[in-house]
C-alpha cells in the first residue's frame, strides 16, 4: 500500500471542505420529498429561493426527457404535472451536474464522460425498476445512478499516480479494479463517495448506492434491491462502452444481485440491446 | 488535424483520406474495413452479434451491419478484391455468474464478426479483441492504419 496516497486521501474525507459541495437546496429536497406527507408547496417555495437554478430547472422540465408535452412555466405547475418524485430528480440533475461534468483524468475520462454514464445508468436504473414494478423507487434509483460514480471525481488525482500500480494488481491477483484501488491506495472510489454524501445530507438508501454498487451482498437488506439495479446498469453501460475508463471491464456481474431484481438473461440482454436508445434519450441532458 | 469522426454504438460512419473515424468500446466490436487504392474506409460498431428478431436498425448486429458495410464502400466505388478488414473490441466484463449469458456478449461478437467477413470473402488483417479492457479506437483513412487505446497505452496497427 501506498502510505503516502493514503494519508492524503484521509486529510481529504476527514476535512468536510475540500470534498465537492451542493447546492443546499437538492439536500434539502431529497430529504423533503423522502416525508411522504410533504407539503408541494413547501418543496416548491423551497425550490424557488434559488432563483439560478430554477431556470435551469424549467428548462429540464420542459426537455424532451421530461416534459409531458404542456409548457411548463413554474415550480408550482411542475409538481402538479410532473410529480414530485420527477421535479427532486430534476433539481439533482441540475445541482450535481457541476460537480460530475468534468474531465476525471486519473480514469481516462474525458470532459462529459462520468456525466453521461451517469445519466445512462440513472435512466436504465429507473427502466428496471419499471419492468420490475418497482416503480415506487425509480426515482430513487435514478438519483443512484447519477451519483454513484461521484467518489471517482476526488480520487481521481491519486489513481492517476497509481494507476500501474493498480493494474499490475487488478492483472496479477485477479481481483476487481475497485478491490485493488483500496488495496493500493487504502480507500476506493466507493468509500470516498459515501463520505461525500455524508456531506451532502443525503438519505441512507443513497448512500448504500454509492458505497455498495459493486458488491450489492454487502449492502443493508433493506436497501440491496434498489443497489443490485445501479449494479446491473452500471455493468451493462460499461458493456455498452458507455463511460469506460482506463479500468474497462474489470468489474463484476454479482448473481446476488441478478437473483435479488428477479431479471431473467432475457431481459438482461433486452436491457443491454437498449444502450444506443437510452443514449439518444439522455442527449438534452447532457 | 484531419477531421474526426465519431462512431456512435450500433452506427456505421464511412468517409475518405484523410479522416479520422474514432469510437470507444466495451463488449461491442468496431470494424474497420478500408480501400488500400482509392483510401476510402468505413467503420462498424457492433453491440450484439446477432439480428434475430429482424430489428430494423441493421448498424446494430454484426451479422447485418458487416454486410452493410462491405456494400456501404462498393457502392462508393471499392473494389471487393481491394477491402480488408480489422477489428478490436469484444471485451468481457471481468467476473460473472457462471449462468449470465450476457457475460459472454464479447465473445460472441467476436466470433460472430470473423464469421461475417469470412462469409463475404474479405481478409481479416489485424485482431486486437477480448480481454477485460475498454478500447478507443482511431482510424485512419490516410493509410488505413488503426490506433487502439486500452490501459492507458496505445498500440498501432498498419497492416493493411
Amino acid at each position: 500500500m501506498d502510505q503516502n496516497i493514503k494519508q492524503r486521501i484521509e486529510t481529504i474525507i476527514s476535512n468536510i471542505d475540500q470534498l465537492p459541495p451542493l447546492p443546499e437546496v437538492a439536500s434539502k429536497v431529497i430529504n423533503m420529498v423522502s416525508d411522504p406527507d410533504v407539503s408541494f408547496k413547501l418543496v416548491a417555495q423551497e425550490i424557488s429561493k434559488n432563483q439560478a437554478m430554477t431556470a435551469n430547472i424549467l428548462k429540464l422540465c420542459n426537455s424532451a426527457f421530461f416534459s409531458k408535452g404542456k409548457e411548463i412555466t413554474s415550480i408550482d405547475r411542475a409538481i402538479v404535472t410532473l410529480g414530485l418524485k420527477e421535479v427532486k430528480d430534476i433539481v439533482l440533475l441540475v445541482a450535481a451536474k457541476p460537480v460530475l461534468d468534468k474531465p476525471v483524468s486519473g480514469y481516462d475520462l474525458a470532459q462529459g464522460d462520468l456525466w453521461k454514464q451517469g445519466l445512462a445508468v440513472a435512466t436504465m436504473s429507473r427502466d428496471i425498476a419499471i419492468a420490475k414494478k418497482r416503480k415506487d423507487c425509480s426515482d430513487i434509483v435514478f438519483t443512484g445512478g447519477i451519483i454513484h460514480n461521484v467518489g471517482k471525481v476526488v480520487i481521481a488525482l491519486f489513481v492517476q499516480q497509481a494507476f500501474r500500480q493498480i493494474l499490475d494488481l487488478v492483472q496479477t491477483g485477479n481481483i476487481a479494479f475497485h478491490v485493488a484501488e483500496k488495496e493500493i491506495m487504502g480507500y476506493n472510489h466507493q468509500e470516498v463517495g459515501e463520505k461525500i454524501l455524508v456531506k451532502w445530507n443525503f438519505p441512507p438508501v443513497l448512500r448504500s448506492i454509492v458505497r455498495f454498487y459493486q458488491d450489492p451482498a454487502s449492502a443493508p437488506p433493506e436497501h440491496m434491491f434498489e443497489v443490485s439495479i445501479v449494479h446491473i446498469a452500471n455493468a451493462i453501460c460499461l458493456m455498452g462502452g458507455v463511460g469506460i475508463g482506463n479500468d474497462g471491464l474489470y468489474h463484476e456481474i454479482k448473481d446476488e444481485a441478478i437473483k435479488k431484481t428477479g431479471l431473467t438473461q432475457t431481459e438482461l440482454e433486452e436491457f443491454y440491446t437498449r444502450v444506443p436508445d437510452i443514449l439518444k434519450q439522455i442527449r438534452d441532458l447532457q | 488535424m484531419s477531421e474526426i469522426i465519431t462512431v456512435g454504438v450500433a452506427q456505421i460512419r464511412y468517409s475518405s483520406s484523410p479522416a479520422v473515424l474514432r469510437t470507444i468500446l466495451g463488449s461491442c466490436v468496431g470494424i474497420c474495413l478500408y480501400d488500400r487504392v482509392k483510401k476510402i474506409g468505413g467503420m462498424a460498431h457492433i453491440l450484439l452479434p446477432q439480428n434475430q428478431k429482424n430489428n430494423p436498425n441493421l448498424e446494430k448486429y454484426a451479422d447485418t451491419a458487416v454486410p452493410l458495410l462491405v456494400k456501404t464502400l462498393l457502392k462508393e466505388g471499392s473494389k471487393k478484391e481491394n477491402l480488408s478488414a480489422k477489428i478490436a473490441g469484444g471485451a468481457s466484463m471481468f467476473k460473472f455468474g457462471s449462468n449470465i449469458s450476457l457475460g459472454q456478449i464479447g465473445d460472441r461478437n467476436i466470433e460472430q464478426t470473423r464469421l461475417e467477413l469470412q462469409k463475404l470473402g474479405i481478409p481479416l488483417l489485424v485482431e486486437d479483441v477480448g480481454g477485460n479492457l475498454g478500447k478507443v479506437i482511431d482510424f485512419y483513412l490516410e493509410d488505413g492504419r488503426m490506433k487502439v487505446k486500452s490501459g492507458g497505452q496505445e498500440k498501432m496497427y498498419y497492416k493493411v
